[in-house]
């Protein structure tokens, strides 16, 4: 089978439920979302009002799902949803969204327009007007292990480093442990250092984990491109995985949309509850400060700021926790205007920073963060998204901005008391 | 001809200080919606004014107007304005009495043509001109008469500005407006049953300072007539919460709830009752707990009943409800099934997507 127009509609009538055909009848066109986009507030460019780039799709609706819509199709008023249309939101669904949420949040008659966009990539996935490099990588993540291809072996090596460095082991496909922990590719290559400071942080708090050899890749690219078939085959590496270990629980990394992909998309693209637990983190590492369990020692002295990625913060519900782990590790924290659950899109989620053609606009879309920075004017931010993490320091280095980028779990460790006592 | 003293001149004779004339200037400016700083051009257009030549007609009427600027609860300035005017010619007060009265008028016309201003009261009876004459004369053809040498009218009261009670149906004197008589020269309508005192004199003084006011397009001055008196009323936040006196004697009616179900015009009545209010601005009908007629409104007699809401439509309203909730039920529902109908094709229709499907052959 391959893509087309016939498919791509089917896939969005398949969208289409009560909650879509609710959101499209209470939209009062007021335009709030508009100035909610980062996309929209950076480029001012009408195409980008989040409710637009969902056209085809309310078209769509209109014209086979309303009584007053068939009438109007059968009469010629109402235009039939061609793959031109498809072609022509093709860089708006994928290029100008990161599925943030903001919009989402701001709506007055409370459309979760978000989840419609992620609905409409399932009808432009199947007609096949997707960006490139999200096929590419769906192909390699499907083929192989992960979406840059077999990251097994550039794992292990990461592992064996990691181990040398800490002196503690890191098993693989170990059952009955606590936790199963999985990684983005973003982590295995650029950031492997989250490897060291989870085995400190683990060992000190007593906790068992290991990590699956076929089921490490966190990513979804499905979930980004918009194809639950494709979402569920690798969501389901991950699940299995950690039934077949029988762990308590499966740690999702510092990535947004893993998180969203095996949390919130995960048990329903399965089709049923996990029996295990799903916990982000950051979350586990401020349960493990309520229960004492993350001592730390010293304090980061220069001015330290955060960001919260959308899928873990606004549309994950992590707020108060990332919060909570920086009063304890930096004594000179400072909010940027809208933090928390309000905050600016780095702009690079979504699948907008693999999408090579969107860099011109993703790099506009920065300024809005570059504005909140500079405003704090911090020696170093912190985040808890390696997506995030990575689009935030290729935009600095862009604009020329010198402030260090770390990710939490990192940062947490870098104060962790795990001296023996008394050496 | 002699010389007519100024105003400011009359003022001081009368015992107005200085102080008290600017307070009523200043009073005038926000009355008329006037930034504060036209107070002391109002002040010093009046001071110059020379005592203009004011011609008043009494046509079929019940003199409750005049009864209304002259009946002031204590000497007021306004008053006092109303006295600074040359009153030439008014049946009502004037001392002159049959020939001599309409010689007044005669020569007030003539020694001021083209100047001096009519200020009419009541309506006039077109088709049967012998309901309202005097001096064996039809008020047609002393308005007509008069107004020739006109600079400007003003008709005081609803019944000179829209016909008011006499005009009410059947209207068996053929009732007509000032309006609907003079064309040809600038009319100003102060309309009210009967107009507040200030409204009058205020008019007066925007002519003398200013000119004609600017007019709404029933010819009223909109400094006095923009608002309704609905969006001023006191008892508004009552209406927004939805809180109503439902009889005269309930609850509602002695906490001082909405009068709207009781009939009040508040909503469609054009007036500054609500903020200049009455008597010296003790009350105005409202707030003496009695919904307002809608008297500055043409026709208000006509409007189907004092004690009637607004907006009761007539007709078997219900019915029409109930059967619309129906036919939206049965077309909600058919538009449910199309849709579902449309979902579940679609579904059956599902092939699952493959990573290699997703590239669209060229």
């Amino acid at each position: 089978m391959t893509a087309s127009l016939e498919r791509g509609l089917n896939a969005l009538r398949e969208q289409i439920d009560a909650p879509v055909a609710s959101f499209f009848t209470s939209c009062v066109h007021c335009g709030l979302c508009a100035e909610a986009c980062v996309f929209y507030r950076e480029t001012e460019d009408p195409r980008y009002i989040p409710i637009r780039k969902l056209d085809p799709m309310r078209r769509l609706w209109r014209r086979e799902f309303t009584l007053f819509g068939r009438i109007g199709a059968m009469l010629g008023l109402v235009r039939p949803v061609t793959d031109a249309d498809l072609g022509e939101w093709e860089t708006l669904v994928y290029d100008s969204c990161t599925l943030c949420g903001r919009c989402t949040l701001v709506c007055p008659v409370g459309n979760d327009i978000t989840l419609m966009i992620r609905k409409m990539r399932e009808g432009m996935s199947a007609a096949g007007h997707t960006p490139k490099e999200l096929i590419g990588a769906a192909v390699r993540h499907v083929e192989t292990n992960s979406l840059m291809g077999n990251l097994a072996p550039a794992l292990r090596a990461q592992v064996k480093r990691s181990v040398a460095e800490t002196g503690i082991d890191i098993g693989f496909d170990q059952p009955g442990v606590d936790y199963m922990v999985i990684l983005s590719a973003q982590e295995t290559m650029d950031y492997p250092e989250i490897l060291s400071s989870m085995a400190r942080i683990f060992k000190k708090a007593g906790i068992s984990w290991t990590i699956a050899s076929d089921g490490f890749e966190a990513t979804n690219v499905g979930v980004q491109i918009g194809s639950r078939d494709i979402a569920r085959i690798l969501v389901a590496r991950v699940v299995e995985a950690a039934e077949r270990l029988g762990v308590k629980g499966v740690v999702s990394p510092e990535c947004g949309h893993a998180y969203q992909a095996l949390r919130w998309e995960g048990p329903n693209l399965m089709g049923r509850a996990f029996n295990f637990e799903v916990v982000h983190i950051v979350e586990l590492l401020d349960r493990l400060r309520a229960e004492g369990k993350l001592p730390t020692k010293g304090m980061e002295s220069r001015r330290v700021t955060f960001h919260d990625p959308c899928q873990i913060n606004r549309r994950g519900g992590i707020d108060r926790e990332p919060r909570r782990l920086m009063a304890l590790v930096a004594s000179d924290f400072v909010e940027t205007d809208d933090a928390g659950a309000m905050n600016w899109c780095c702009g690079g989620g979504g699948g907008v920073g693999a999408n090579e053609r969107a860099t011109k606009l993703r790099l506009t879309a920065f300024k809005r963060k570059k504005a909140q920075l500079e405003k704090v004017n911090p020696d170093k931010l912190i985040t808890m998204c390696a997506y995030c993490h990575h689009t935030i320091e290729e935009a600095m280095e862009e604009y020329h901005m010198e402030i260090e980028v770390q990710g939490l779990t990192d940062f947490v460790a870098t104060y962790l008391d795990d001296e023996p006592a008394g050496a | 001809m002699k010389t007519r003293p100024l105003l400011s001149e009359t003022m001081a004779a009368h015992g107005v200080s200085r102080r008290t004339f600017m307070k009523y200037c200043a009073t005038l400016a926000s009355v008329m919606a006037l930034p504060p700083a036209l107070a002391p051009r109002i002040a010093q257009a009046l001071e110059r004014a020379r005592r203009p030549s004011v011609i008043w007609l009494s046509f079929q009427e019940c003199t409750g107007c005049t009864e209304s600027i002259t009946r002031s609860h204590a000497p007021t300035i306004e008053e006092m304005i109303f006295n600074t005017i040359s009153l030439d010619y008014q049946d009502t007060l004037q001392a002159a009495a049959g020939h001599q009265a309409e010689a007044a008028r005669h020569q007030a016309m003539k020694e001021n043509y083209g100047k001096y201003l009519v200020v009419v009261e009541g309506s006039i009876p077109v088709a049967n001109p012998a309901y309202s004459c005097f001096a064996g004369r039809s008020n047609l053809d002393v308005l007509k008469e008069t107004a020739a040498g006109a600079a400007a009218i003003v008709t005081v009261g609803t019944c000179a500005a829209y016909g008011g009670i006499p005009h009410a149906m059947p209207n068996p004197t053929g009732a007509r407006a000032v309006s609907d008589i003079i064309t040809d020269k600038p009319i100003i309508n102060v309309p009210g049953c009967p107009p507040i005192p200030v409204v009058m004199t205020g008019v007066l003084a925007h002519f003398l300072t200013f000119g004609v006011p600017e007019l709404d397009d029933l010819g009223r001055p909109k400094a006095f007539y923009g608002d309704v008196i609905h969006d001023r009323c006191y008892r508004r936040p009552f209406y927004d919460k939805g809180l109503f006196a439902e009889t005269f004697d309930d609850e509602g009616a002695r906490a001082g709830w909405c009068l709207y179900k009781l009939g009040c015009k508040g909503p469609t009545t054009h007036s500054v009752c609500a903020t200049v209010k009455w008597n010296g601005g003790v009350s105005f009908p409202i707030q003496s707990g009695h919904p307002c007629l809608g008297c500055t409104q043409p026709d208000f007699w006509d409007g189907g009943g004092f004690y009637k809401p607004l907006s009761v439509p007539t007709g078997d309203y219900r019915a029409l409800a109930a059967g619309g909730v129906g036919v939206g039920a049965v077309v909600g529902a058919a538009g449910a099934l199309v849709g579902r109908g449309v979902k579940a094709e679609a579904a059956r229709k599902h092939e699952t997507v493959d990573a290699h499907d997703l590239e669209k052959p060229s």
